[in-house]
């Protein structure tokens, strides 16, 4: 029983594993064709990745969109988890509804609604309306990990700051914030993670000016398939899997199984 | 202020909230003017153009009509939403079919080993679609892994269709929704007395019935609420169906893509948009109901 119980689990293991791995793999391929098995391993197309703008544009563009939109995130959403943790004001939970809303609208739904409102707003195309969407995309991972991380340390230092004549604002910089920034820095790299995946809401409000990088990948799988794109989706499942284990061992993770 | 600073933890949560006082607003502040601004401003939006007429000049504002919502029941529409349906209920049994045998097996590892494991679970939900995506075409299609060795071996003369049908949409959708209905269960599955089961193999209860009797329905909320939750990310799906379903395959995100950037009917990309938003909703509202009643 418990020999089939792990058969199953390595099978299942090997299956969800396999695409990834598969990539990784075939990204090393000296030819112009994937053929497996691969007997002759070559760097040569990541050299060609930073030779195609098109790739290194649409990664500075993520790298810039995932970093600003983490940071406003982590700001605005560490005031708004302090505001629920300490203040506790009548209707928390309709609040906390609306912050962790897109976790459980569909995508799609907000991309649609998104892109009909920047039209009408005259910000089709901006950077700014796609740094908004990202900021309200990831809020839900930013306030849940600061609320946990707030949560932890009572507010006893705070007033004893405060007993010391430190207004409220200066209490929460000098102690809140440094205690919290073990949780501020997984909120940071979760948001950033989220961001620098996102595709749905992207594809549908970016006009051609802003290809993030997974919007470049998507449009490339759809169009044909070269070896250059093993090896930016190797990239971009190196900096996953840095960043997955960063978040493993602040402990960022844990709050998800709850 | 120094006075109530003295106080300590045992002070009144009232007087608490008086000392943060009208601050505390100035904390939320923020984030509640972004969602309410970038949020529900625009789904808001979205919803009051689906009941507008498109026109050739655009949006008609002045005109409210029910048009676009009797266009979701015409054969196409209605084809593509059974599709979607059906793809998505078949994950979701997949799913629920494997939950147990991957959470009974976790519960007997030791507690590092948990980690490891479920961060391997874990991982298809972290990593990007797209390029996960990419990887599946590279093991499915017509020169995939899969394809090129069944030929090697001299068992298949053509390839085999893997994808760009429903059959790719399943394979690939399944791995990164798993966790959605693994986690609840483990967790359920934690949570039960040890003596319960103790108990019942001392009263002479085999492992099945155990299973059946004890197990099974102390896990089954967390379960269906985990089902749920995996189905409703399996309707929203879009990216890896897009890649993987291919043009004959189309699901119902994918046809609100065309809809609203190809043929830019907003009016009717709208009313789509609330279809999906409803059966979402629904389906949180149903999940949370049959949690309630079960626990």
């Amino acid at each position: 029983m418990k020999r089939a119980l792990t058969a199953l689990n390595v099978l299942m293991i090997v299956y969800i594993l396999a695409p990834i791995v598969l990539v990784v793999w075939m990204s090393f391929t000296p030819t112009m064709l994937f053929r497996i098995p691969i007997t002759q391993f070559s760097l040569r197309w990541y050299y060609e990745v930073f030779s195609y703008s098109a790739y290194v544009d649409a990664a500075l563009l993520s790298l810039r969109l995932g970093l600003l939109a983490a940071l406003v995130a982590v700001a605005v959403g560490f005031c708004a988890a302090y505001g629920l943790v300490r203040w506790k004001p009548p209707g928390s939970a309709v609040l906390m509804g609306l912050f962790t809303a897109p976790l459980v609208v569909p995508a799609v739904v907000f991309g649609i609604a998104m892109l009909q409102f920047i039209n009408r707003i005259g910000l089709y195309g901006s950077f700014t309306a796609l740094l908004l969407a990202h900021v309200v995309l990831v809020m839900p991972f930013a306030v849940r990990t600061l609320q946990a991380s707030i949560q932890e340390h009572g507010p006893e230092l705070e007033w004893a700051a405060m007993s010391l004549g430190a207004r409220r604002w200066r209490a929460v910089m000098l102690v809140t914030v440094p205690l919290c920034l073990r949780g501020m820095i997984a909120a940071f790299l979760f948001c950033f993670l989220i961001s620098f995946s996102e595709i749905t809401v992207t594809l549908f409000m970016t006009g051609p000016a802003h290809q993030t990088l997974p919007v470049r990948i998507f449009n490339y799988v759809s169009d044909r398939i070269d070896p250059t794109m093993a090896a930016v989706s190797s990239m971009v499942v190196l900096l996953t899997v840095v960043i997955a284990l960063a978040l493993n061992r602040l402990g960022a993770l844990s709050e998800l199984k709850k | 202020m120094t006075a109530a600073a003295l106080a300590g933890p045992g002070f009144p949560r009232a007087s608490l909230a008086a000392r943060l006082g009208g601050a505390g607003w100035l904390f939320l502040a923020p984030a509640v003017v972004l969602m309410v601004a970038a949020y529900l401003a625009p789904l808001f939006d979205s919803i009051v153009i689906s009941f507008h007429p498109n026109t050739p000049q655009g949006i008609d504002r002045a005109h409210w009509i029910l048009g676009n919502y009797a266009r979701l029941f015409d054969d196409y529409y209605a084809t593509v939403l059974l599709r979607t349906l059906r793809v998505s209920v078949i994950i979701t049994l997949l799913s629920v079919l494997l939950a147990y045998p991957v959470a009974l097996w976790l519960a007997e590892l030791s507690p590092r080993g948990q980690t490891w494991a479920i961060l391997v679970y874990m991982s298809p939900w972290l990593v990007n679609t797209v390029v996960k995506s990419f990887g599946w075409t590279l093991i499915l299609g017509n020169s995939g892994v899969i394809n090129t060795g069944l030929r090697a071996a001299g068992l298949i003369d053509a390839p085999l269709r893997l994808m760009f049908n429903e059959l790719g949409i399943v394979i690939g959708l399944l791995p990164g929704h798993f966790l959605f209905v693994l986690l609840p269960l483990w967790a359920a599955l934690k949570g039960i007395d040890d003596n319960l089961r103790w108990a019942a193999m001392t009263l002479g209860a085999r492992p099945g019935t155990v299973f059946l009797r004890i197990t099974l329905p102390l896990t089954l909320p967390a379960l269906i609420a985990g089902a749920i939750i995996n189905f409703t990310m399996n309707m929203a799906a879009f990216a890896a169906p897009a890649l993987l379903g291919g043009t004959r395959a189309r699901v119902l995100s994918f046809v609100a893509y065309q809809v609203n950037l190809e043929e830019l009917n907003w009016p009717f990309g709208g009313a789509l948009a609330v279809a999906m938003l409803t059966v979402t909703l629904g389906c949180i509202a149903l999940a949370q109901w049959v949690g309630g009643r079960l626990r």
